[in-house]
């Protein structure tokens, strides 16, 4: 199993350490319920060093990546980000991502740990007569993300200056601890925050600062526990579970992250568009419990006694004191929001209720 | 923590001692570590019978949820009514006050004899 360069720091913690993704990563340090409450009320810093990081340059960049996405990455400025998936001939996800861009024709890709193999493959595949560099620099750098309401003031305490700050979804070139990094206001959490990515060698110096000078702010480090429950609470979809090589952004209900009125081609564009103007079989929704019981990846969706999809991710929800859910249903019962399901429970029918997805509002959104 | 001193386990982390004729079944601390923060319960009907190695119940964390096993046969006397409303108490105690359900059995001098003690359970484990 693959360790990142904070694997000593987790086991310092005490952290309690699992497989992800062929890595050994902390999956909660005290409690996934106090970690991720720590995370909505104060801040958490997290390991996410797993995560791909591909530096896309050169004088076709921006054809090259517009050919892969939905997303219209021509409205991109210098050193925003955007969030998008790399589609497939059938619509389905070969990944979600964000794509920086750093200047004309340079930018980096942040992608999934778990994908990151089939991710720079497809790259390369698809380079065709671009004149583009893949670089995949994930065995250089090590990435961390400061979230939660206190960020903004810890990283100010760690050395970027809350007026040097980048603003929601952008991302600055710095120093923090005498070494070049880059820290981008993103994360994965429903909170404001911040990802910084830093060679490997600094990164445990920079993890041990930040959690000492979070200190007074009640920083905890948070582990892959939290970090799921706190993606779920904010509605957030991962890889794996809500998105796969067969599920479109359409049906995934991220028809927000795409651009209808896309004038250049991309893999997959004439499915999306079809699907946008007809509509999809399956839709992903989003349920609370109104029954005691917590649903689970894979459990089977009913509707009057009628199969009718499956629950992709389940759990309580903390913060909410809710038992919460994202599953895909079939759309011809034309169900809506404030529609009873039920979710079937080791052999036992339960009600649950469609609901937005928007099960909590950001309390702090950042600059 | 107290742990009673005739407390028997089995490999999937079930326990079961006798008081006063009664079979009192819960899951080991051990295990309760091993889950992390305890957020749901699911017990069964009082009278249920069930042999032994049959699910009963399921004991759910944050992240997963984990079916119970019985460690010896019997039917269901009483349940532990307070982990249904507060299933985080069973990260305070598993033993003592932290049982699931109390059961009578006829079939605890058979059942039991490939019950560990404590002792040799946790060594086992750790």
């Amino acid at each position: 199993m693959a360790k990142t360069f904070l694997y000593n720091n987790h086991i310092k913690l005490g952290a309690k350490m699992v497989n992800f993704a062929g890595w050994d990563m902390p999956v909660q340090y005290t409690s996934i319920i106090e970690e991720h409450n720590n995370v909505r009320n104060n801040a958490g810093l997290f390991d996410v060093s797993h995560m791909g990081e591909i530096f896309v340059f050169g004088l076709d960049s921006l054809n090259f990546l517009q050919n892969l996405v939905p997303q219209n990455l021509e409205k991109l400025i210098d050193n925003k980000a955007i969030y998008c998936q790399f589609t497939n001939e059938n619509g389905g996800i070969v990944d979600d991502l964000l794509i920086y861009k750093l200047q004309e024709n340079d930018y980096l890709l942040i992608v999934n740990a778990s994908r990151l193999e089939a991710d720079y493959n497809w790259l390369i595949n698809h380079k065709n007569n671009y004149s583009v560099n893949i670089e995949n620099k994930s065995d250089i750098y090590s990435m961390v993300a400061l979230q939660g309401p206190k960020s903004a003031q810890i990283l100010d305490e760690v050395g970027l200056p809350l007026n040097l700050q980048p603003k929601t979804l952008f991302i600055t070139k710095t120093k923090l601890i005498n070494e070049d990094v880059f820290v981008s206001r993103t994360g994965y959490t429903g909170e404001d925050g911040f990802e910084i990515i830093i060679r490997n060698e600094k990164v445990s110096e920079l993890w041990e600062t930040i959690l000492e000078k979070g200190k007074p702010y009640n920083i905890m480090p948070i582990g892959l526990g939290a970090r799921d429950t706190l993606r779920l609470e904010a509605a957030m979809s991962l890889y794996g579970n809500e998105l796969n090589e067969t599920t479109s952004p359409v049906e995934a209900n991220l028809t927000w992250s795409l651009d209808k009125d896309k004038k250049q081609n991309y893999i997959g564009k004439d499915v999306i568009l079809n699907q946008l103007k007809n509509g999809t079989k399956r839709k992903l929704i989003a349920f609370k419990m109104l029954d005691r019981a917590i649903a689970r990846h894979e459990y089977d969706i009913y509707f009057n006694n009628e199969n009718i999809g499956k629950v992709t991710s389940g759990s309580i929800a903390p913060f909410l004191g809710q038992n919460i859910g994202l599953g895909y249903i079939n759309t011809n019962k034309n169900l809506k929001i404030n529609d009873t399901i039920q979710i079937k429970i080791r052999d036992k029918m339960y009600n649950a209720l469609i609901t937005g997805k928007n099960f909590i509002t950001k309390h702090n959104k950042g600059n | 923590m107290t742990v009673k001193n005739n407390i028997l386990c089995n490999s999937s982390h079930e326990y079961v001692y006798e008081e006063n004729g009664s079979y009192y079944i819960g899951i080991t601390d051990y295990a309760i570590e091993q889950l992390g923060d305890i957020v749901f319960v699911e017990l069964p009907e009082i009278g249920a019978k069930y042999t032994k190695g049959e699910i009963f119940g399921s004991v759910e964390s944050v992240k997963a949820a984990s079916e119970i096993f019985m460690p010896i046969g019997g039917t269901v006397t009483e349940i532990n009514e307070q982990l249904i409303e507060h299933p985080e108490m069973l990260n305070e105690n598993p033993f003592d006050e932290m049982w699931l359900i109390k059961v009578s059995s006829e079939f605890y001098g058979e059942d039991s004899k490939d019950l560990k003690e404590y002792s040799e359970y946790k060594k086992e484990v750790e």
